[in-house]
């Protein structure tokens, strides 16, 4: 192992995709527990060199360590009591009580009305035994995660066009040698800050091209020659990616050697890009028709057909949170395919993944339709497979469960899941339509949640478990570039925390479940390679003490499969599709798609749109980033961003308190004017909760592929002052329901 | 199952069948269509393109729906239509029995009644219209010899026709009756200025005048004779002179018909509810546009209609927003929506603002009802044309003054960036850290002395880098400066106050502090 207390234990930052390189130095090395009070343990974090952070750290990551000294750690079991108050249980009681009733409801209405939630931040192992845990120790198929609202729509598409879907199917240090990089609604200069710099070749180029409604900081990169920024009407990235096929179909730019070979389905995208002629796209989407032709042929001249030194079109959650957010990502793979990218060393698509393990979150079983290894839980070798490295019969495993806005909108309904168990995610912040989330929520006879700190859902919950975090845990974690990574413990976690792998195993233990349940971290990732093997994520070449070797290789990229005997050990797999694609043909699907628009569309009492985004300094629910006092203090409350002339016709200034409301909910902001916002738009961040949390706003129609909510866009009333909001229910209010249904 | 016979597989026709297929979720519909085209439907509106050379002719096709309930006759006339035995009769001589029909024929180019023009059945050599496939072909060929070009008619196709010939290198007078180019669009006044930038591209206009002869030799177009007695000579003319609804078919079998087949808002015909018309060859209560977005919009609801249990005759809302016109044309930049046009009613409670910029090309006017936009005029004024038809389309709410909409809301912020020792100590310098010019003027006064020494104070830089030489900026002259060799000296009373100010010490020492809390 060569991070050795002396000199501090490398590890990986617990915050998003990118997972930045980091140093940790304790003044308490691990293995001895500090008994020195709740303001304990002292972590230094310093950044590692890397290729994808280079060294750098944001913020967040800078001052991560304080998360583990949050003032309020959960450090006890608590159990809602008589009085309804959360009150502290020791972990037997809480184990107890939460086995019994979940064995109770089993009993009466089935496995299925046992549901759970787990998240895109757990481990590769925690995901892994989560699905496990949910297929067999509680025999339901409602299992789904917070990644719904992230990656599903990237992964639906890119499984249909590309028949493998990893973020990116390349290095990330590839984009630098690029002419051009289209970025579609991602703002990686506030997300991911270190990862810009891999931006810098195609802006010393003119080649970096940002689509966002907004000016944001990564537009901004575009700024000066670097590129060009695109800024279409909220909901219409899809009519944009239509025009640019339909300028490079129609102006004979399209590799055609490349799409003869490598592809099947242009003739009907072809087709149905033929509606698209940039002068119409310009009518619905608000981008200058020769803007969209200015696009389309720098990303033509950057591509190797015409000579370019490569290009990259990359996807993020601004164009893929939509109802037509599994299309809008086809057309982006199309659109590179088109321009011959996928699969040349330098060229490529690829979906940037938000959540720290995103990736490697979606790929073993905590997805509702999902088994390890990307596995699909409809087929029947995939569940023979996996249930013989489980050790159950294939059919005694359920099957394809309700996706994730779905599976909340059914709790506590007649025939919907009577009870949930939360893992790794804070969702009355993260869902959308946050009203109804908090009135399903309250509907359950029994709540259970899982955190490091009581999180806006946690407080909700009938019994919440104190969990270990980060720094304080063995692990890996999947990277944006579909890395394995290792997660280091560098602290003990304070007394009376446990990790999720050890709830699991007692939770288990008293269901009377089969199987094994591991609590060492090694050991789980051990079955998880055995399960993945054979998958489409296959990483059953790979196992902690590979990881751990000393050497820059060591961070392997999945797919890993196991050596043969007496062969090497497979080396993973940086770049895909160099030679083909793993779909039936071989070939790239083209699918064909069109523009719907967005289902909450402006209206006369609504006529302005709302889209939500993320700042640098907070991370998904805020959760953690708001009890960091630097982050806090710099961003301490929602801006609801919006132009100038609208601040003007509102009769606001900077800084004054706007109200924003939505057919579902309102939101009182503070207003920061800025001239680089569309005038019919405005941009509130979502990390917040309670009151400040602008999810309540935001609505819960989803992809009828993916199972994406379209968080990205509503119709929205702004007006001056302050709110009145019919449908607001008091915090106590909600304690005091979910109380109620529990007792 | 309900026999449903479609006449018309063009950009409406073939629209209106891929709509119904996805509405019919009941699958309720056995669907005829019967186009009088032998290819495939194509994209009529990027016709103008193809003769410009812009566009690839292959790349017009557009989607066909594929069904087991439908059945595609193409190259097929429908000849009859017998509505008491619900029949429609093709060239073939079958006939097609319906439940429901839909009249999707579109219109044909108008041809005025011009001495010339016509030889026999059909156009003299060297005179065409732009309305099919074939049409855009044989001009494209026309170009590869002929000297002078006339497009009779400067309406959006006629102008679109004029601005492609040009671009090929012909000769080109357009020449057009009214006083105004587009006139349905543009007023005099914006007719002006595009006037000067066809001029600027090389095309010769003949704007008030029309045509009253075609002179022809040996059975080919030689010229063309104005009302002013001038003879143009041309060996091409391409007519642009409007359309015509197709309504035989609806007329011989005594249905409604004016200038196109009369429907109420519900698409259906009065006087046979079975019957319904769309595209070009319908005339809806709020008149017929002439635009392809409201013949889709047409056939999306007339899809929904069908397909649905809600009574005919409760029609949805029209589109208000249908009616926006974008020239495509070479050289040219013209967008109108609602309110423009030479004609348009007086009515006191709108206000007209308008920007004029002859003298570079633009032309930019907008028409404010209360708080909405419900007309624009743009000539030569880019992006603007996008946002208002945004604000038109969408029905957003106008600013204050709406004299801002005459100008572009998005502008680019401006190039000359301030030097970071110029901005002020709050001004943000590393965004992924947070640290402001304050700070690390601070730390520099505090002795770093290298960006290295900066970053380990306050982490400007180590995020994603792209600070550094800003960082180095700031080194350079701030270390430059004397309240370095003394410190400890209260800023305040320094000669160089302006660059270190007290707030930069308080907020650097502040920043300073809560790194080393956060880091320890």
């Amino acid at each position: 192992m060569p991070a050795t207390p002396a000199d501090g234990t490398a590890t990986h930052c617990p915050y998003c995709a990118l997972q930045c390189a980091q140093r940790l130095t304790s003044s308490v090395p691990p293995g001895r527990t500090a008994a020195l009070g709740p303001a304990q343990p002292h972590v230094a974090v310093a950044g590692r060199d890397f290729p994808t952070n280079r060294g750098g750290l944001c913020q967040k990551g800078w001052t991560s360590a304080e998360v583990l000294r949050a003032p309020d750690r959960l450090t006890t079991p608590l159990v809602r009591d008589a009085k309804g108050v959360l009150a502290p249980a020791t972990w037997d009681e809480a184990l107890d009580l939460v086995a019994g009733k979940l064995t109770r409801i089993r009993t009466e209405d089935g496995p299925d009305a046992v549901a759970v939630f787990g998240g895109g931040g757990l481990t590769n192992e925690k995901a892994y035994q989560l699905g496990k845990f949910a297929r067999v120790a509680l025999g339901t198929a409602n299992v789904d995660y917070n990644g719904r609202f992230c990656m599903s729509s990237a992964a639906a598409a890119a499984n249909r066009s590309l028949g493998i879907d990893r973020g990116l199917p390349f290095p990330l240090t590839d984009l630098a040698g690029a002419d051009a990089v289209l970025l579609l609604g991602s703002n990686v200069a506030e997300t991911m800050p270190p990862s810009v710099a891999h931006l810098s070749g195609a802006r010393s180029r003119g080649g970096l091209v940002v689509v966002d409604p907004r000016r944001s900081a990564t537009a901004e990169l575009a700024g000066e020659g670097a590129g060009m920024h695109l800024q279409p009407v909220p909901g219409t990235d899809l009519v944009v990616l239509l025009a640019l096929l339909h300028v490079l179909l129609a102006e004979g730019l399209a590799d055609t050697a490349y799409l003869a070979r490598r592809t099947e389905g242009l003739e009907e995208v072809r087709r149905r890009c033929a509606l698209w002629w940039p002068e119409r796209a310009e009518q619905v989407c608000g981008v200058p028709g020769e803007q969209l032709r200015a696009a389309a042929r720098l990303l033509a001249a950057s591509s190797p057909v015409h000579g370019g030194r490569g290009a990259y079109v990359l996807t993020g959650r601004g164009v893929e949170q939509s109802r037509q957010g599994t299309a809008t990502v086809s057309a982006a793979i199309n659109l590179a395919l088109v321009l011959g990218l996928p699969g040349r060393v330098g060229s490529g698509y690829g979906a940037v993944t938000g959540q720290g393990n995103g990736q490697g979150g979606r790929e073993h079983g905590q997805k509702s339709d999902q088994l390890p290894g990307y596995r699909m839980i409809d087929d029947p070798d995939a569940r023979a497979h996996v249930a013989a490295v489980w050790g159950v019969p294939p059919e005694s495993l359920p099957g394809k469960g309700k996706p994730a806005v779905e599976l909340l909108s059914s709790l506590g309904t007649e025939g919907g899941p009577r009870a949930l168990l939360v893992h790794g995610s804070n969702l009355l912040v993260s869902a959308p339509n946050g009203h109804r989330v908090a009135e399903r929520l309250a509907a359950l006879d029994l709540l259970v949640v899982c955190d490091f700190v009581p999180s806006e859902t946690a407080l909700l919950a009938d019994v919440v478990l104190p969990v270990t975090q980060w720094a304080e845990e063995e692990g890996t974690t999947t990277s944006l570039e579909g890395r394995i990574l290792r997660r280091r413990k560098a602290v003990e976690p304070p007394p009376g925390v446990r990790s999720e792998l050890w709830v699991w195993s007692q939770l288990a233990s008293r269901l009377d479940a089969p199987g094994t349940w591991d609590t060492d971290p090694s050991l789980v990732f051990d079955e998880l390679a055995r399960a993945s093997s054979g998958g489409r994520a296959d990483y059953g070449g790979v196992s902690h003490s590979r990881l751990d070797r000393d050497d820059e290789s060591a961070a392997v990229w999945w797919p890993c499969p196991p050596a043969e005997a007496g062969e090497p050990e497979h080396p993973g797999t940086p770049r895909l599709f160099l030679e083909c694609f793993p779909t039936a043909s071989g070939r790239a699907r083209m699918v064909a798609v069109d523009h719907v628009g967005p289902s909450d569309d402006l209206r006369p009492d609504a006529p302005l749109y709302l889209v939500t985004g993320r700042v640098l300094q907070h991370y998904q629910s805020g959760a953690q980033t708001r009890r960091v006092r630097d982050l806090a203090a710099a961003v301490p409350v929602p801006l609801a961003e919006l132009h100038p002339l609208l601040a003007a016709r509102l009769g606001v200034v900077d800084g004054q308190p706007v109200c924003l409301t939505t057919a579902r909910g309102s939101l009182t902001a503070p207003a920061r004017v800025s001239e680089g916002i569309r005038p019919d738009t405005v941009f509130v961040p979502f990390h917040w909760g309670g009151p400040d949390s602008v999810n309540r706003l935001t609505s819960d129609a989803t992809d009828p592929v993916s199972g994406m909510p379209e968080f990205k866009v509503c119709a929205v009333d702004v007006t001056a002052g302050l709110p009145v909001d019919p449908t607001a229910v008091p915090a106590r209010e909600v304690h005091a329901l979910a109380t109620g249904a529990a007792s | 199952m309900t026999r449903l016979v479609v006449v018309g597989n063009g950009m409406v026709g073939s629209r209106f069948v891929e709509d119904l297929l996805a509405a019919d979720s009941a699958q309720r519909f056995d669907v005829t269509v019967v186009g009088a085209e032998a290819c495939e439907p194509y994209n009529r509106v990027l016709l103008s393109e193809v003769v410009a050379a812009k566009h690839d002719l292959a790349a017009l096709t557009l989607p066909t729906p594929t069904s087991e309930r439908l059945t595609v006759l193409r190259g097929t006339h429908a000849v009859r239509l017998d509505r008491d035995d619900r029949v429609v009769e093709i060239d073939d001589g079958r006939h097609l029995r319906y439940d429901r029909l839909v009249l999707a024929t579109g219109s044909d180019a108008r041809v005025p009644p011009l001495p010339g023009l016509r030889t026999g059945a059909g156009l003299t050599s060297g005179v065409h219209a732009l309305r099919t496939i074939d049409d855009a072909r044989e001009i494209v060929a026309a170009t590869l010899n002929a000297r002078h070009a006339v497009v009779l008619g400067a309406g959006v196709l006629g102008m679109e026709a004029a601005c492609g010939l040009a671009r090929r290198g012909v000769t080109v007078t357009v020449v057009h009756p009214a006083p105004a180019l587009m006139e349905r669009q543009l007023d005099e006044e914006a007719s002006r200025v595009v006037e000067a930038a066809m001029a600027g591209l090389g095309i010769d206009q003949r704007v008030g005048r029309g045509a009253v002869e075609a002179l022809t030799r040996h059975g080919r177009l030689a010229g063309l004779v104005l009302d002013d007695g001038t003879v143009l000579p041309a060996d091409l003319l391409v007519l642009a002179t409007g359309t015509v609804p197709s309504t035989a078919l609806a007329a011989s079998s005594g249905l409604a018909v004016d200038r196109g087949v009369v429907v109420g808002s519900d698409l259906a015909c009065a006087a046979d509810p079975r019957v319904a018309a769309i595209g070009d060859c319908a005339q809806p209560p709020d008149g017929a546009s002439g635009l392809v977005a409201q013949g889709w919009e047409q056939s999306r609801r007339l899809a929904a209609r069908l397909c649905d249990a809600a009574p005919a005759g409760s029609p949805a809302a029209p589109s208000p927003a249908a009616d926006v016109v974008r020239l495509k044309a070479h050289g040219l930049d013209v967008v109108t929506m609602g309110v423009c046009g030479v004609q348009r009613p007086g009515d006191p409670t709108q206000r007209t603002l308008r920007l004029s910029d002859p003298a570079v090309g633009r032309h930019v006017e907008v028409v404010v009802s209360g708080d909405r936009l419900v007309g624009a005029t743009c000539v030569g004024a880019g992006s603007v044309a996008a946002e208002l038809v945004t604000a038109y389309t969408r029905r957003i709410p106008v600013p204050l003054d709406p004299a801002h909409l005459l100008l572009t809301a998005l502008a680019s912020r401006p190039t000359a960036a301030a030097t970071p020792a110029d901005l002020p100590a709050d001004a943000t310098v590393c965004r992924c850290n947070g640290v402001s010019r304050g700070a690390i003027a601070a730390c520099i006064q505090d002795g770093a002395g290298t960006v290295e020494e900066v970053a380990a104070a306050t982490r400007a830089t180590t995020g994603c880098g792209g600070c550094a030489e800003d960082v180095c900026t700031l080194l350079d002259v701030l270390r430059r400066s004397p309240v370095n060799a003394r410190p400890g000296t209260a800023p305040a009373a320094s000669p160089t106050s302006d660059l270190l100010r007290e707030d930069d010490v308080t907020k650097g020492k502040h920043m300073i502090h809560s790194a080393e809390t956060a880091a320890s």
